[in-house]
């Protein structure tokens, strides 16, 4: 872990940091500077923290009633929907990236079956910043309804029974019963999707507009194309110090289980 | 081992052809890169992959998919390194890749050149196409325009960037381009804007005289005609991220006209993944750019006499043959030097010249200066 992950991080830091001029090498924040007053840059990290911030408020409204709903419910149509919320787990995101063109792009199935009903064409996600905040819903479904689930195990039924009993409607449990319990995982789960979005590359740079781009494909075109390996790195470090944050959400939540466990 | 000596061994092997044979008849497995698209990588592993090994037995190709990232770039990296410390590069050929790089490569002898290389068939190249002796040319392609017959009439197609550039305002919503670093097709429709911006004349920008004072005007002024027609494109400023997806909103029906490769325009057409009523034309003012893939093979390859073998054979009548018929390209041998009954039948497609745009500073510089000043032109109601 040394060598993979932390060497190639602190080094990564000091390239950013270190520069070598004609008068000798010596520690300059140039490079952090550019990008801070850069607006292209800015507004390329702005679309980003917007496309994640977007995604995972969609990703959660309806994550939560599905888990919620296939913790409670039996039966043949609960087993289906834990089929269809799992599905995507198994669907490589690039085939689900040309998937979505095919069916959500110009002239696709959906504008097909709405002119055969001879309704209006729908104005096509595809190269817009929807495009990619359908294309992270779908694809991060899973996680986050099977970490969701795991933490609803935590609500026991004894426990909704006992507030049903004393009066409780459907809200107050979810309020006050299940909420509370399910917090970690609703956090660990926001935290593993930001994690993963933030740095996102497939969806992106397929569904996505030309600009302003996402972190991801603007740090790989940075690197390659503009040949500009010092502010490709600028980008890398200013997205991992803002995942780093999510980071400790994550660490924290599971700590604070095991101290509770633990007591 | 010193370049020259190991270019001996390339002349010996090829001058007793029955010899190479013989030193193959052990199992050699040369190591052959592509960073080009789905329809190279397959026309390798599916045509000259299966004819190679058949006339040569024991040696096999393995087609080495190098796209994304840093492409061939950090493979020639890394065979310049292994150069240098004496060790092997696990790399015979590229199919596809720029001489000039790594910087210094040609300098320190990384790469084979073919002039002394003695190659059988290098007399019979096409002079246009050669860049450099260290680059074979076994393939080209250029840029043109693929257009949809039935909502555009052959006779109105347009034939110059100012009869493209009306057609295009003319027909909101109806053309689109792709990101000019994801893929030819865009990349050099963006050149010709640049061309168009700088006199017409691709001999202004050369790979050696991109000057950070001066240059960025020059691409400014191309921006500036992108950024004119912008609004006019599809989706009002949208722009697919690579050559196949420009080719997939034309199958779609969902914009009328589109640049594409000459090449997977043809393939397209012939696999039925664009219909029969395509039409595809040249801007006759200036033809958008193309260019001869070039081949490199490195001087310190494992198999270098085999890879020097192959090299010979991509240059044969049959494979040059298979280049026009199978991946709709041009070949890298003289048209006149292949049967008669070929050149008439592609008559249309011969180029008589080929514009070309250097790489190197003026690619970053493009890159660079289109997304800062030509993407985020988009107007969204």
């Amino acid at each position: 872990m040394g060598t993979l992950i932390v060497w190639p991080i602190v080094r990564a830091i000091l390239d950013t940091l270190i520069v070598t001029g004609p008068e000798g090498t010596r520690v300059s924040l140039a490079s952090y500077r550019f990008f801070f007053n850069d607006g292209y840059s800015l507004g390329n990290l702005r679309i980003t923290a917007w496309t994640t911030a977007v995604s995972v408020a969609i990703l959660m409204t309806i994550a939560l009633p599905i888990s919620i709903y296939l913790r409670f419910a039996t039966g043949r149509v609960a087993a289906v929907v834990q089929a269809l919320a799992i599905f995507p787990l198994f669907v490589p995101s690039i085939i689900l990236a040309y998937a979505f063109i095919r069916v959500l792009g110009p002239n696709g199935m959906v504008d097909i079956i709405l002119n055969s009903a001879g309704l209006p064409r729908i104005r096509s996600p595809y190269l817009t910043v929807w495009g990619p905040v359908i294309g992270f819903v779908w694809d991060n479904m899973p996680l986050s309804v099977v970490i969701l689930m795991a933490g609803l195990s935590n609500v026991t039924n004894h426990a909704v029974e006992a507030a049903r009993d004393v009066g409780a409607g459907r809200i107050a449990v979810l309020v006050h019963i299940i909420l509370p319990r399910i917090w970690p995982s609703i956090l660990v789960a926001t935290s593993f999707v930001v994690l993963g979005l933030f740095s996102a590359f497939t969806f992106p740079y397929l569904l996505g507009p030309a600009a302003p781009e996402m972190m991801g494909p603007f740090m790989l075109r940075t690197f390659g194309d503009v040949m500009d390996p010092v502010q490709a790195r600028t980008q890398a470090v200013v997205t991992f110090a803002i995942c780093a944050v999510f980071g400790w959400f994550y660490v924290r939540s599971i700590a604070r289980n095991r101290a509770r466990a633990a007591a | 081992m010193k370049r020259r000596d190991l270019i001996k061994i390339g002349l010996a092997g090829l001058a007793t052809p029955t010899l190479v044979r013989v030193a193959h008849a052990q199992t050699a497995t040369l190591n052959m890169y592509t960073n080009s698209d789905a329809n190279i990588s397959d026309f390798w592993t599916n045509i000259i992959k299966p004819a190679f090994e058949a006339a040569n037995p024991g040696v096999s190709i393995n087609v080495v998919i190098a796209r994304e990232g840093g492409g061939t770039g950090v493979i020639a990296e890394r065979a310049l390194a292994a150069l240098q410390t004496g060790t092997g590069p696990q790399l015979d050929m590229i199919e596809q890749h720029d001489p000039m790089l790594p910087a210094g490569g040609i300098d320190a002898g990384l790469w084979v050149n073919w002039a002394e290389a003695g190659l059988a068939n290098y007399g019979r190249v096409n002079p246009l196409a050669i860049q450099t002796p260290f680059g074979l040319p076994y393939r080209g392609s250029q840029v043109l325009l693929a257009y949809d017959t039935t909502k555009l009439s052959p006779a109105d197609a347009p034939r110059t960037w100012a009869e493209l550039s009306d057609w295009i305002k003319a027909n909101p919503g109806q053309f689109i381009y792709n990101r000019p670093d994801k893929g030819g097709s865009g990349g050099n429709f963006v050149r010709r804007a640049i061309h168009e911006a700088n006199g017409r004349d691709p001999s202004v920008f050369r790979i050696d005289n991109f000057d950070a004072a001066t240059s960025p005007a020059m691409l400014e002024a191309g921006f500036a005609l992108l950024s004119d027609l912008a609004p006019h494109l599809f989706d009002n400023g949208a722009y697919t991220s690579g050559n196949a997806n420009s080719i997939q909103l034309l199958a779609q029906g969902a914009v009328t006209m589109i640049p594409a490769w000459s090449d997977m325009a043809l393939q397209a057409i012939n696999q039925g993944v664009l219909p029969e009523t395509t039409g595809l034309i040249q801007l006759q003012d200036l033809a958008l750019a193309g260019g001869f893939s070039q081949s490199v093979v490195a001087s310190n390859a494992e198999n270098l006499e085999a890879a020097v073998a192959l090299a010979d054979f991509i240059l044969s009548d049959a494979m040059q043959t298979a280049v026009i018929t199978e991946i709709g390209g041009f070949p890298g041998v003289s048209w006149d030097v292949l049967p008669a009954e070929l050149r008439e039948r592609y008559a249309d497609v011969v180029p008589t010249s080929i514009p070309t745009f250097p790489g190197g500073d003026w690619g970053a510089a493009i890159s660079d200066g289109w997304y800062r000043t030509v993407a985020p032109n988009v107007t969204r109601d």
